[in-house]
């Protein structure tokens, strides 16, 4: 599919970039440790704008899903399913994207990222982790 | 809740409601909708023009504003506005506002009005109007994942996943609130429906079907705040303003989501029923947002109406009906009334508590509640606790 393409921010232009190296990355907190995403400037918890990015592995489990069957993106056929996962690297983290798994997700289950070359543009796929 | 909050529990009152038609092609502008609706609810009122002080609205860049709506009603004496940003997570926000600045004493007449043409212009279930709202889109939007319908399936499911929520379950929603609709001659939708229809309705997203949605709509409608004295002397029955609560939560898009089975209302509605000094068990009728039909299930629980978990269940017991212990929607709802972002439901609550909601009045109505949209697309809710004086 080809839906709209991401506009990055100030904030997350360096994850995009590392997403388009097929580097999942969410940034740690050098003042707490706490790790968060999507990518921001402040440390939801401890207020700290000092970070560094840290790769991890792109896996988590499946929190739920859509089945999209109205078109609310032209020129995207339809069906096509949407996945909610969260993410093991970052407990409060839910990632969203398409799933590649051939059947339909299951609650819980565990799943790993998979890069999408769309365009010029990389996106991050699920499919189960096996 | 704070230590020095105003004590304003039933020192404002609405003294009024306006609507204009609800259809799918206004054929006017917004700013025609809004001048009509603010009129419409100055005239409920006994009022005029002449008595307004103040005005407020909410809304996406889709309305018209105080700034515009001043001018066109000639009103040259507003001591006080607001204009406020975001969708139906801050409609009763708006009203609690001018409860507050009438309390104050900032102003002593402000109609608070929503104006819309979201059927004909800007659809909010689509994506015509662009990705606004937030940059947390940008982890989205990619994937087709941009629409209202599609956020709230995907939290509808994630609660059916946790608690065996079925799609019985928001039929049996559905067709409740449309039996509503059908005593109600503003409804857009008066056909009664049946599970069945429920259920052979097509996809949207999975697992919500058409008629888990809600209908865009044109339309406005408004509401005027005044003081409780002042009301008592107008036209109409007034209605007491007990609670006005709002505020923030935890973003629902992406990031910081604890548990997506639970809404913003959780962390108000202690706030709420504190203010008005009034329980759960204290209210007779109860309209609540209902962008679609998982709205109405999760803000149950989370308003403790039933047990976390247990919205479906308590909905599909015939609960919320118009004979039920809490009826809910009494006019049918967004879902098949129309889709006023929240002040229909607001105005629905003071027809009910006047004792003038016709087929459709649930006897000796004294207690309302009206909540506005739980907090998924913006992490903001609000919602207002009204009373008959």
């Amino acid at each position: 599919m080809a839906g709209h393409r991401p506009e990055p921010d100030r904030d997350s232009r360096e994850w995009w970039e590392r997403i388009a190296r097929h580097e999942f990355a969410v940034q740690r907190c050098a003042g707490c440790g706490v790790d968060r995403f999507p990518a921001r400037a402040f440390c939801p918890a401890c207020r700290g704008e000092e970070w560094r990015w840290r790769a991890v592995e792109p896996e988590g489990r499946v929190e739920s899903w859509i089945v999209a069957r109205q078109p609310f993106v032209p020129g995207v056929a339809v069906p096509y399913v949407v996945v909610m996962v969260r993410l093991s690297a970052v407990p409060d983290g839910l990632a969203y994207g398409n799933w590649r798994g051939g059947r339909e997700p299951r609650a819980g289950e565990r799943v790993r990222g998979v890069y999408r070359e769309e365009g010029d543009v990389t996106l991050v796929d699920w499919e189960p982790a096996g | 809740m704070p230590k020095r909050l105003l004590d304003f529990r039933d020192a404002t009152a609405i003294a009024g409601v306006g609507y204009t038609p609800f259809s799918k092609n206004s054929g006017v502008s917004t700013l025609t909708l809004a001048c009509r609706a603010v009129l419409a609810a100055l005239d409920d009122a006994g009022l005029s023009a002449a008595d307004v002080d103040g005005l407020a609205t909410h809304r996406v860049g889709d309305s018209a504003p105080p700034t515009l709506v001043g001018p066109a009603l000639g009103l040259t004496g507003l001591s006080w506005h607001l204009d406020q940003f975001g969708g139906g997570s801050v409609s009763h926000a708006v009203v609690g506002q001018a409860a507050l600045a009438v309390a104050a004493g900032m102003a002593e007449t402000v109609v608070c009005y929503r104006a819309i043409n979201a059927r004909s212009e800007f659809r909010m279930g689509g994506t015509g109007r662009g990705l606004p709202v937030s940059p947390e889109v940008q982890y989205q939007a990619p994937y087709g994942y941009v629409a209202p319908p599609q956020q709230y399936a995907m939290y509808a499911r994630a609660h059916m996943l946790r608690y065996g929520t079925t799609a019985e379950h928001f039929g049996a929603l559905a067709v409740t609130q449309r039996a509503n609709a059908v005593k109600n001659p503003r409804a857009l939708m008066r056909t009664p429906i049946t599970l069945e229809d429920y259920l052979a309705s097509r996809w949207i997203a999975e697992p919500f079907r058409l008629l888990d949605c809600c209908l865009e709509t044109d339309g406005a409608c408004a509401v005027v705040v005044t003081t409780a004295e002042r009301a008592r002397a107008l036209r109409r029955p007034p209605v007491l303003i007990s609670a006005a609560a709002w505020g923030g939560g935890q973003s629902h898009l992406s990031g910081a989501a604890g548990d997506p089975t639970v809404t913003a209302a959780a962390e108000l509605a202690p706030r709420l029923y504190a203010q008005a000094g009034l329980g759960p068990a204290d209210v007779d009728v109860a309209e609540i947002y209902d962008c679609f039909t998982y709205s109405v299930v999760v803000q149950l629980e989370d308003y403790g109406f039933c047990p976390k978990g247990e919205g479906g269940p308590y909905v599909a017991s015939g609960a919320t009906a118009l004979d039920g212990p809490l009826p809910v929607n009494t006019h049918g709802g967004f879902l098949s009334e129309g889709y006023v972002h929240g002040v229909n439901h607001i105005a629905e609550a003071v027809s009910q508590l006047r004792g003038e909601a016709g087929d459709r009045q649930v006897p000796g109505a004294e207690v309302a509640l009206s909540t506005a949209q739980p907090g998924y697309v913006l992490p903001a809710t609000s919602a207002l606790i009204l009373r008959r004086a």
